[in-house]
């Protein structure tokens, strides 16, 4: 537990595969005061699919990125795979992120431009500066951008103007972006808040293809506790910055969800009851 | 009918009422001639309403006799507005970049504001004045007048867009492990596009208008001609040019208006 | 890179591109033009060559040793210009508010929009300067002349302004007030200033900055302010006293943009919905 990792330059040599998470004693205050993570510590193993559930304002959208270190940790340490997230800045911050894709609950996506370059955003770790400003594309960005996009089914709009897609559409792209990263951790916060109960079952059922085929590890934020059950296997419940639950996600009942909300379980917190 | 316990209704006419104060008691002191405000002469309208009324008969008889010799001044205009707006265009998309705070999180942000601040706040009349003074009459003060313009204007306009556009996308990008340069390439550009188009249009429309000016101070164009039938009082012959100065601005703003169209 | 693919990383048939003629075409078009331009100007390359070292000589004329005696003076005609600025602001924007409300799409017929469209058009078209010549016939060479200048220049691109803030507001908050029967003012009231106003106002107050400038320029024809001394002082060249000048337009410009436009961010502020506040 208090011997670091490694933050060696042979990371890119590393095995190929998926990455274990380690949260240590992690403390998040944000310049406001506002305390969204107090002393939380957790391990994900590699290829495990993981949920983070609890109500907003829990802290899980603060949890999910001190992984990619868009929100700094104010003490305490964050390891993914070789890095030392907590200890990293400017090349070697990217390189992190480039191995660790992630998706948003509202898309991300620049709507004014083509879906081929929001894709493209995921090769830039891949990719020098003055590449990207010549507008050069490699023949290998290209084809790990198609197949990307070809795994979630969105080829044939790849030439198509982002803004011109569906909520669902939207994320697949979202998905395609985080997956031509070739990221060995997958994280997403609250994927399918903003999508309708069909289109949200189908983006979790690419999630945990994702986890499977590829065995990336994925960590996902979800505020919809049968969600939680049927997608993930292990679940963990913030309550007001605190961990107050870690273990299987199935067995999970009420009794232990009306813990991690503290409150009775109401009708919105299910897909299928709120729709 | 029992009473319903309606929630307090937030009061908003407080602030109206001081911002209404505040426009009031500045243009109170603006119009006080004691005060060294100007004096708001209603009395000289009344007296002397039928001069204008004259002017404006005399150039209702138009003196199209002037219209040989407007070709060349108004190509020259026409041509000033062009290259000024290229030349303006062509420096104003990365300066936007630089000086809008998503696209440009560092400090330099801030110099690169203030820099273009000080661009902005000189008239375009004083660089004219200025600038035919240093390196001569003609066209070439003209077009560094009209450059100088058109970067306040569109690099102001379109950061001010990018800092008030949703820039969620961009936490995507840096979440890929992209340079904000990459970022900005990729995505920040092509959103920018439709209000730099149209900016970089608005400001080839101002500057027909401003080009046409820049003559009276020797900075080239039609502005010239203005000058010289001005001052030989040819009121018809004034109102020709004026004629065709609006032509080529509404032409312009109607080509420019079909453009922005297109840009969305 | 290779190396790290992962394997289901394949080789898949994309969609061939959409073809980009037309918008080459169009860049072609366009550059040619500014080519053809900029070839016809007959611009002297030397005296391009020559020009950051005129630039530099008169910028130390103007600057290295201003003539701060001129100070007082050139505060005091600079606040004539600002006079200026707000009443033909004040002025502009009551009129072109009152004239850019029925000029806008859906709120009145194409037979009230379309002449005071052409009336915003021919205004635009007219500089301020040629709009003071014909006013100061009647007021005179006063700065009043300057403030109606302003106003009746500033109502062409701030009643297209207008109208344009309008027509981008939703169209359902307006549909609502109509379907529940309500008149052209209420419509205007009700469906459409609450959405326009902050917008309109922060306008007014960029058009009291755009006419701070404009007002220096009105100098020129002689009706007051910091123009006048402007064109005074460069035609006898007494350059340190332009430094001066120079120096007070720009910190009072920008002292006037600054407060202004910490007010219109206040303005909009409300307005904005989204704030990324994380965001590294």
């Amino acid at each position: 537990m208090t011997e670091r990792l490694a933050t060696a330059p042979g990371a890119a040599q590393a095995a190929s595969g998926p990455w274990p998470l380690r949260l240590s004693d992690v403390t998040v205050r944000y310049p406001n005061g506002t305390v969204a993570l107090r002393n939380v510590s957790l391990s994900v193993a590699p290829g495990e699919m993981v949920s983070v559930v609890g109500l907003s304002g829990s802290g899980k959208s603060t949890l999910i990125r001190t992984l990619n270190g868009l929100v700094p940790v104010t003490s305490g340490h964050v390891e993914v795979g070789p890095y030392a997230v907590d200890e990293l800045r400017g090349r070697r911050l990217r390189q992190l992120r480039g191995s660790v894709g992630m998706i948003f609950q509202g898309f991300n996506l620049a709507d004014r431009t083509s879906v081929y370059n929001n894709v493209l955003v995921g090769r830039f770790s891949h990719t020098p500066t003055w590449r990207t400003l010549l507008g050069l594309v490699g023949h290998d960005d290209r084809d790990v951008v198609m197949a990307a996009l070809d795994s979630v089914g969105m080829l044939e709009k790849v030439w198509g103007r982002a803004g011109a897609l569906s909520g669902g559409q939207k994320q697949r792209v979202a998905i395609a972006r985080a997956l031509s990263q070739e990221p060995r951790v997958m994280l997403a916060d609250e994927p399918v808040a903003s999508l309708d109960p069909p289109t949200a079952h189908a983006v979790m059922s690419d999630l945990r293809r994702i986890n499977s085929e590829r065995g990336l590890t994925v960590l996902v934020n979800l505020h919809l506790m049968d969600l939680a059950r049927q997608y993930t296997t292990r679940m963990i419940g913030l309550r007001g910055g605190e961990l107050v639950y870690d273990g299987p996600a199935a067995p999970a009942d009420d009794a232990v969800f009306e813990e991690i909300y503290g409150r009775p379980i109401q009708a919105r917190d299910t897909l299928e009851r709120s729709s | 009918m029992t009473s319903l316990p309606v929630p307090r209704r937030p009061r908003s006419w407080p602030r109206v009422a001081a911002v209404v104060a505040v426009i009031a008691a500045i243009t109170a002191v603006t119009v006080t001639p004691a005060l060294g405000g100007i004096r708001v002469d209603l009395g000289a309208i009344a007296r002397n309403w039928h001069y204008g009324a004259h002017h404006l008969a005399q150039m209702a008889q138009l003196d199209f006799s002037i219209l040989p010799r407007t070709a060349k001044p108004l190509l020259e205009t026409l041509e000033m507005a062009v290259v000024g707006a290229a030349v303006a265009a062509a420096l104003a998309l990365p300066l936007s970049l630089w000086a809008a705070r998503p696209t440009n999180p560092g400090p330099s942000r801030r110099a690169v504001r203030a820099v273009l601040n000080v661009v902005r706040s000189v008239p375009d009349l004083v660089y004219a004045t200025l600038l035919v003074a240093m390196v001569g009459v003609g066209a070439l003060p003209g077009v560094l007048t009209l450059v100088l313009f058109d970067l306040g204007v569109v690099v102001k306009l379109v950061s001010e867009a990018i800092d008030s556009a949703d820039s969620s996308y961009m936490e995507a990008g840096h979440a890929a492990g992209g340079t904000q340069t990459q970022i900005n390439r990729l995505t920040a550009a092509p959103q920018a596009w439709p209000a730099y188009g149209s900016q970089v249009l608005y400001s080839l429309e101002l500057n027909v208008r401003i080009s046409a000016v820049l003559g009276l101070v020797g900075a080239g164009g039609i502005g010239r001609l203005i000058d010289e039938v001005r001052g030989f009082y040819r009121y018809g012959a004034l109102a020709v040019i004026i004629l065709e100065i609006l032509v080529v601005v509404i032409a312009i703003e109607v080509a420019s208006n079909v453009l922005r169209k297109r840009l969305r | 890179m290779t190396a790290t693919l992962p394997a289901t990383t394949r080789v898949v048939a994309a969609p061939a591109r959409p073809s980009r003629l037309p918008v080459r075409a169009a860049q072609l078009v366009a550059g040619a033009v500014v080519l053809a331009a900029l070839v016809h100007l007959r611009i002297g390359w030397s005296d391009l060559a020559a020009l950051p070292g005129a630039l530099g000589h008169y910028l130390v004329l103007m600057f290295a040793h201003p003539n701060w005696a001129k100070l007082p003076y050139a505060l005091q005609q600079t606040w004539v210009s600002v006079q200026m600025a707000w009443v033909g602001a004040l002025l502009g924007v009551v009129v072109s508010t009152i004239l850019g409300i029925p000029a806008a799409q859906g709120v009145s017929p194409l037979w009230v929009r379309l002449p005071l469209r052409g009336l915003f058009a021919v205004l635009r078209a007219v500089p301020e300067v040629i709009i003071a010549i014909v006013i100061l016939t009647v007021t005179g060479l006063t700065p009043f002349t300057g403030a109606l200048a302003l106003t009746i220049g500033g109502i062409g691109t701030h009643g297209k302004w207008t109208y344009e803030t309008i027509e981008a507001v939703p169209t359902g908050t307006a549909e609502a007030v109509r379907a529940a029967g309500g008149s052209l003012l209420e419509v205007a009231r009700w469906g459409l200033w609450p959405a326009a106003a902050p917008e309109l106002m922060s306008l007014a107050l960029y058009r009291f900055e755009i006419n701070v400038r404009t007002s220096a320029i009105l100098g020129l024809i002689g009706v007051g302010g910091v123009g006048d001394l402007l064109t005074g002082y460069t035609q006898y060249r007494q350059w340190d006293a332009v430094g001066v000048l120079v120096i007070v337009v720009v910190v009072v410009t920008m002292l006037i943009d600054a407060a202004s436009g910490a007010i219109r961010r206040r303005i909009m502020g409300g307005a904005r919905t989204r704030v990324v506040d994380r965001t590294v």
